[in-house]
């Protein structure tokens, strides 16, 4: 009786070892799995969608540049962004250019100045339609196929 | 982008489920192995503890799922595995605080479905970061007052009111993150791309220095408490340096806690007596006085070896206060090399998802607050395990066990804004 309880009990001791190292490895392969979809989502191409330089001040992209889009795009200053607006009037962060839903969206990220979409001041998330002319500082750019 | 990464997963969190019930195998394996040794037999009556903590991790799940909450599925598990690990340890190394230790667990858990509900939008926490700061100085002076302050083992830094008693600087490094991340917000420009240059140094405007040097003065007033000074200032320059971008920062920073430390060894005998503890603990004339507790916890993690004791079969009491400042010691030896490197691991996985968040959060603000909370996990853990190895000299810190599911709730929360 007393050799069986103590049998048991190094049992029990060694499953926890066993286990937290089961839960490690889920962890792990949870953490690896949830990476390799966002990658996957972050880098798709979608479509072949561009923004076109319509107006720009000196320093900046040139008129007529065509900036390719990737699903999740960051506008601003700052020189993190996915689209740099070399524009003392556009915020370090300004904007964000998506693919959602099957449609383009324009969201204004805290910016000082503002975004605006074919004179609109954009309030939080807008729809972008092909054609559209998204205005970020004094830079103006037109989203086309 | 968000709701499309997410997807994959599922609206329904069934990695989030899964990894919980790995951590209730965790939980209750751990339980009955400490409990076990300790009576010689088995009741079923020890598991109300553990049971109720896991109930209490299925309900806040199912909370998440019932909100469609977006955010990460990971940090949870992970803070709830960690929680788990510590109540297995109480029960181990002071059963008489379980109940103390489960009812935090409960509070921080009321806490973090608060955070999720509470502010639609945390932004609006950065408009009031001058009452956060104020807040913080409070709480940190309120040890020192008469009537609800308490002193236990030299150290003046709880506050008891009512039957509880708790050290209100775990709440304070959460109010001067929120105050750190909306002042850098809002200042970052200036601190960073400043006109005046020494050399490849950047000078800014005397004015927006007096915050960096006022935090300097007041981390040497309380310089008394080493572990917390460090904590402190060490968030600081990593917030600073996260938002402006310049080393330069980093680099004075570190060159005024090094003065500091400096000047404290040579004015406080008690930061002397540490030093010199860490340096030669195993001295004749230290081993049974101050070294005394960190050579009994250097025996222990000899004694554990490569898989351990067995959990509940080493000889923690041998270390002196081991329920508050050698967890990790006690863990080390019942699980080994082994156990101690996995706990490690998930701390390490916690703070890289931290990290993650924060690279993806859209404001600034918002990035600086989740870097800011997984950074102080990182911190926190790398002090008390270090001084718990004699890597550096030991702290009076405990390991972020309790506070972990206040950060996963923060964070977590940023994630989905």
């Amino acid at each position: 009786m007393e050799i069986t309880f103590a049998v048991l009990l190094w049992g029990v001791r060694i499953a926890f070892l066993v286990l937290l190292y089961l839960f490690l490895i889920r962890v792990f392969s949870s953490l690896q799995r949830s990476l390799a979809t966002e990658n996957a989502v972050a880098a798709r191409p979608i479509g072949i969608a561009h923004l076109v330089v319509q107006r720009t001040v000196r320093g900046a992209h040139r008129v007529g540049d065509r900036l390719p889009l990737r699903a999740v795009n960051a506008l601003g200053r700052d020189a993190g962004n996915d689209i740099v607006i070399n524009d003392e009037a556009a915020s370090a962060r300004h904007a964000l250019v998506e693919f959602a839903e099957g449609e383009w969206w324009v969201e204004d990220t805290g910016s000082t100045n503002g975004t605006v979409v074919n004179g609109e001041v954009v309030r939080s998330r807008e729809r972008l339609h092909f054609g559209d002319e998204l205005a970020i500082g004094r830079v103006a750019l037109r989203l086309e196929q | 982008m968000r709701a499309e990464a997410t997807a994959p997963l599922g609206r329904a969190r069934f990695t989030e489920l899964s990894l919980l019930v790995w951590v209730a195998a965790l939980a209750i394996t751990g339980f009955v192995a400490v409990v076990a040794t300790e009576r010689s037999s088995f009741s079923p009556a020890a598991l109300v503890v553990p049971l109720v903590f896991l109930v209490l991790m299925l309900a806040l799940h199912v909370f998440l799922v019932s909100i469609r909450f977006r955010g990460d599925q990971l940090l949870l598990p992970i803070a709830a595995g960690l929680t788990a690990i510590g109540l297995v340890l109480v029960q181990r190394l002071a059963s008489d605080l379980l109940f103390q230790q489960l009812s935090w667990s409960i509070i921080a858990a009321g806490a973090f479905a608060a955070t999720i509900v509470v502010p639609r939008d945390l932004t609006a926490l950065a408009r009031f970061k001058w009452t956060w700061a104020l807040l913080g100085v409070l709480l940190l002076i309120a040890p020192l007052l008469p009537v609800i302050g308490r002193e236990i083992n030299g150290a003046r830094i709880w506050i008891k009111i009512g039957p509880g008693s708790f050290e209100p600087w775990e709440a304070v490094k959460i109010l001067l993150v929120i105050f750190f991340a909306a002042y850098l917000e809002e200042y970052r420009e200036v601190l960073s791309h400043s006109q005046r240059r020494i050399g490849p140094f950047p000078v800014p405007p005397v004015p927006y220095l007096v915050p960096i040097v006022a935090m300097w003065g007041m981390v040497m007033v309380f310089e008394k408490d080493m572990g917390a000074t460090v904590l402190f200032f060490g968030l600081f320059l990593a917030m600073l340096f996260l938002a402006t971008g310049e080393a330069f920062y980093a680099v004075i920073g570190l060159g005024l806690l090094i003065l500091g430390g400096f000047v404290a060894y040579q004015l406080f005998g008690h930061v002397q007596a540490r030093v010199d503890t860490w340096i030669r603990p195993f001295d004749e004339d230290l081993r049974f006085d101050t070294g005394f507790q960190l050579v009994q916890g250097l025996y222990a993690l000899a004694n554990g070896g490569l898989f351990g004791a067995g959990l509940g079969n080493g000889m923690p009491d041998r270390i002196p206060v081991v329920w508050s400042d050698f967890v990790f010691d006690a863990f080390a030896e019942e699980a080994g090399l082994a156990g101690a490197l996995a706990l490690l691991a998930l701390y390490l996985v916690f703070v890289y998802r931290g990290m993650l968040i924060a690279l993806r959060a859209p404001t600034m603000f918002l990035q600086l607050l989740a870097a800011g909370l997984s950074f102080i996990v990182a911190l926190q853990t790398l002090v008390i395990v270090g001084g718990n190895l004699r890597l550096i000299p030991l702290t009076g810190i405990t390991l972020p066990w309790r506070t972990a599911g206040h950060h996963s709730s923060r964070t977590g929360c940023s994630w989905d804004s």
